[in-house]
Formats: structure tokens, C-alpha cells, sequence
């Protein structure tokens, strides 16, 4: 688990093909999608997650049970993959596995503020990211969002959010911290990546996850009308946007819609947009824009097969995995309907 | 092109750099395979200790396909024979 040394791709990805392979697929989903809570538990049991329902069976129950394992499963695998990588590999898969790191920080932050206790923080976490347990001990442990500030002093959200806890402190609204931590994880996401053709298509792909986040935001802000600054939502480092077009844009909903389309993601959400035009459903462009995301992943990896690409393709893999799971267990919770469920699901 | 490529060999002939013992040549050529043969079982023994890891009952084709590149080496001492 260092940035030091020459990069081991080899290993990592005979790993993770051999993880890849245990993924669920359509058969498992159908059937997962007519079972009930208990007996999706127990399903999982017997796969790749026995382990976390085990440990977690005796505490937990139902739907509970399924997040916190399913949670678990995640930051375990996730973590195994960084202590396997070395060198350049490890600096590209820890970029992206820094979301959690941001996700967490944004969690203890959201915590503090709703005076949650502490054992109900802990459980949201998903400890994937770089963050080692000490830290996230004292995360927990701090009692203010100052607290938290000076437990983050020393990472790359320590600045950022040190001048975001001044607004915070002028309005009392999250909006600022939580921008701050997203734009620090963000910021460092694509600066300063390496050479070679393989980190060109993660970077591709990376810029699109960034594009995608910037249009869902547009598109939500220009349905709600609210009168807030687009650019302050903005993310450095896509293509399709730039700061002045997303805060033009995100004033008509028609233009934006427009000016998607003829972008060169406009094939593979065209279908998605006319929906959105349609209905004014921007689920369906949400589910879109992870299909397309996730389209993208399976392709990653195929060209060049020792590279940190097809790392990233089951991270995402994985990750997908891990939402459907969860949607299918929250909507048999709802009382929906199979087909409904399965509509939810974003499977390739 | 091939005219400086031309002086390039002469001058190397002159200097008396080319390498005309056929022995020291066969070793040399078996020796490069050799290293050929490592680098490509660096990259294959340690994918293949990682599909190890994930799932024991690879260590069979683990095995075989670590020491595949073997061959090269093999191939290249039929020139120690040969000369």
C-alpha cells in the first residue's frame, strides 16, 4: 500500500479478473428480485458476501443487515485492491477511490451538524478510501464541524475546508463545506495524471463521470427554478462544460436539453433526453447517464489488459453491483413490484 | 539513409568492434534469450500468483504457463550446438 516503486499491474489484475468473474449477473438479479429481504440475506450468504452478513447477522436485521454488509463488502474489496497496487498504479486507483474519502468526510460532517450519535455515523461510512482507521476514529470522535475541520487539517480537504468553515459559520447551511469537500476531490482527480494510452482512456472516462455530474446538476437546477448560481456547482475538468456555459445553460431547460444532445455524448443519451423531454423524468437521464457510465467501464480494459483499466472497470463493476443490490432490497421494503424493481436496476 | 547506415558498419569495422569469435556469439545469443525469458515470467508469475490467491486450483495452469517462456531459452541453446 505505496506510491513508491514500480507499478504492479500483473498482479492486480489476475486478482480482480478472478473477483470480476464472482459478480453477479442477470440469472442472480431475477432471481434477487423476487425474494424477500430475509431471503435475499441469505442469498448473499452464500455468495462472495458471507463473510460481512455473519459478522454483521447478530447486530443487524432485514434491509439493515443487506446495506451495512453490502457496505462493508465494498470498502473491504476496495481496500484489498490498494494494498495490492504499488507505484503509478496505486496513485491512479487511490484518485478515484478518494470519493469515498470525500463521501465520508461529508457523512461525519452531515453527522455533527444533526447531533446523530456516533454508532449511527460509524455505520454509514464506507471505509474504501485512503483514510487509515486512526483518522477515522477521530473523525468520529469530534463533537463540532470545527473539530472535524482540524482532524482533516493535514489532507488535501484541510484547506478548502478551513475557508468554507467561515461561510458555514456566516449562513449555517452545509451547501459550502460539502462543495468544498467535492471540489477537493474533484480538483485532484484529474491533475497531473501520467503519460501512456491506457491513462488517456481512464482519463476519458473520468472526464466523462465529471461531464455527466455537471449536466445532472444543470438539468436538476434548471427544473427547480431555483434561483441559485449554477457556476457555484460547477467541476473543474470536463469537457462539455465550461463554468459561463453551464451557468447560461442551466437558466432554459430546452437549450440545455439541446445543447446535450448534439454533444458527443448525444448517442448515448439521446433516448434518455426525449424521455426527459417527455415525461420530466430526470430519473430516467440519471439511470442513463450510469448505464452509459458503466457501458464505458466494460469496454475499459479490453484494449490494453495489463493497465490500471481493467482495475477500474471492476471497481465500477462492483460498485454497480453494490446499488442494485441495495435497490432491490430497499424496494421490496417499499412493497414494489418485480418489474418495477427490475426497471430501477442498471444492469448491461 | 542506407549510405550513412553503410559508413556506420565500416567504421566499425575498422575500429574492430564486430564480434567474430562464433563462441562468445553463441553465448551472447543464449544469454539475451535467457533474459528475454525472465522479464516475460516476471510479468506472468506474478499474474499468476495473484490468480493463486484468488482460487487455489490455478496453481496447475499457473505453473505451466510461469514457465512457458522457459522454451526461448531451450530454442536458443540449439545454436550453442549448432556452431
Amino acid at each position: 500500500m505505496s506510491a513508491v516503486g514500480s507499478s504492479n499491474p500483473e498482479y492486480v489484475v489476475a486478482r480482480v479478473r478472478a473477483r470480476r468473474g464472482s459478480l453477479y449477473g442477470d440469472e442472480e438479479y431475477r432471481k434477487l428480485t423476487r425474494m424477500g429481504p430475509a431471503e435475499i440475506a441469505r442469498f448473499m450468504e452464500e455468495s462472495s458476501y458471507g463473510a460481512e452478513i455473519n459478522a454483521l447477522g447478530s447486530r443487524h436485521g432485514g434491509v439493515d443487515l443487506i446495506e451495512y454488509a453490502l457496505n462493508r463488502n465494498l470498502a473491504e474489496q476496495f481496500d484489498d485492491i490498494l494494498d495490492w497496487s504499488e507505484g503509478a498504479l496505486y496513485d491512479l486507483i487511490a484518485r478515484y477511490l478518494r470519493k469515498f474519502d470525500a463521501w465520508n468526510v461529508k457523512t461525519v460532517i452531515r453527522g455533527v451538524y444533526t447531533d446523530a450519535d456516533q454508532s449511527a455515523i460509524e455505520v454509514d461510512l464506507i471505509r474504501a478510501g485512503e483514510f487509515d482507521d486512526r483518522r477515522m476514529r477521530r473523525l468520529l470522535e469530534a463533537d463540532s464541524i470545527d473539530a472535524v475541520v482540524e482532524v482533516l487539517e493535514d489532507t488535501i480537504y484541510g484547506d478548502p475546508l478551513r475557508e468554507a468553515y467561515a461561510e458555514y459559520e456566516e449562513t449555517d447551511t452545509l451547501v459550502p463545506l460539502e462543495n468544498a469537500v467535492d471540489r477537493a476531490f474533484y480538483e485532484r482527480l484529474l491533475s497531473g495524471l501520467g503519460g501512456g494510452e491506457p491513462t488517456r482512456q481512464y482519463e476519458a472516462f473520468l472526464k466523462a463521470e465529471v461531464d455527466f455530474r455537471n449536466a445532472t446538476n444543470a438539468l436538476r437546477l434548471a427544473r427547480s427554478g431555483a434561483d441559485i448560481d449554477p457556476a457555484a456547482y460547477f467541476i473543474e475538468g470536463g469537457e462539455l462544460f465550461t463554468r459561463g456555459s453551464l451557468a447560461r445553460l442551466a437558466r432554459n431547460l430546452d437549450d440545455l436539453v439541446e445543447y446535450i444532445a448534439d454533444s458527443q455524448y448525444g448517442e448515448e443519451l439521446g433516448p434518455a433526453l426525449r424521455e426527459l423531454e417527455e415525461a420530466d423524468s430526470l430519473i430516467a437521464f440519471e439511470h442513463a447517464t450510469d448505464a452509459a457510465l458503466l457501458a464505458y467501464g466494460d469496454r475499459l480494459g479490453t484494449i490494453h489488459p495489463v493497465s490500471v483499466t481493467p482495475v477500474i472497470s471492476y471497481i465500477l463493476a462492483k460498485e454497480r453491483e453494490v446499488e442494485n443490490i441495495r435497490a432491490i432490497a430497499r424496494g421490496k421494503e417499499a412493497g414494489l413490484s418485480a418489474d418495477e424493481i427490475e426497471s430501477e436496476l442498471v444492469i448491461t | 539513409m542506407l549510405e550513412a547506415t553503410n559508413e556506420l558498419g565500416n567504421v566499425a569495422l575498422q575500429a574492430g568492434g564486430t564480434l567474430t569469435d562464433a563462441n562468445a556469439a553463441a553465448a551472447l545469443a543464449v544469454g539475451l534469450a535467457a533474459l528475454g525469458a525472465g522479464y516475460a515470467e516476471r510479468g506472468i508469475g506474478s499474474a499468476a500468483v495473484g490468480a493463486m490467491a484468488e482460487d487455489d486450483d490455478l496453481f496447475v495452469n499457473g505453473l505451466i504457463l510461469t514457465v512457458l517462456p522457459e522454451t526461448i531459452v531451450i530454442l536458443a541453446l540449439v545454436v550453442v550446438f549448432i556452431v
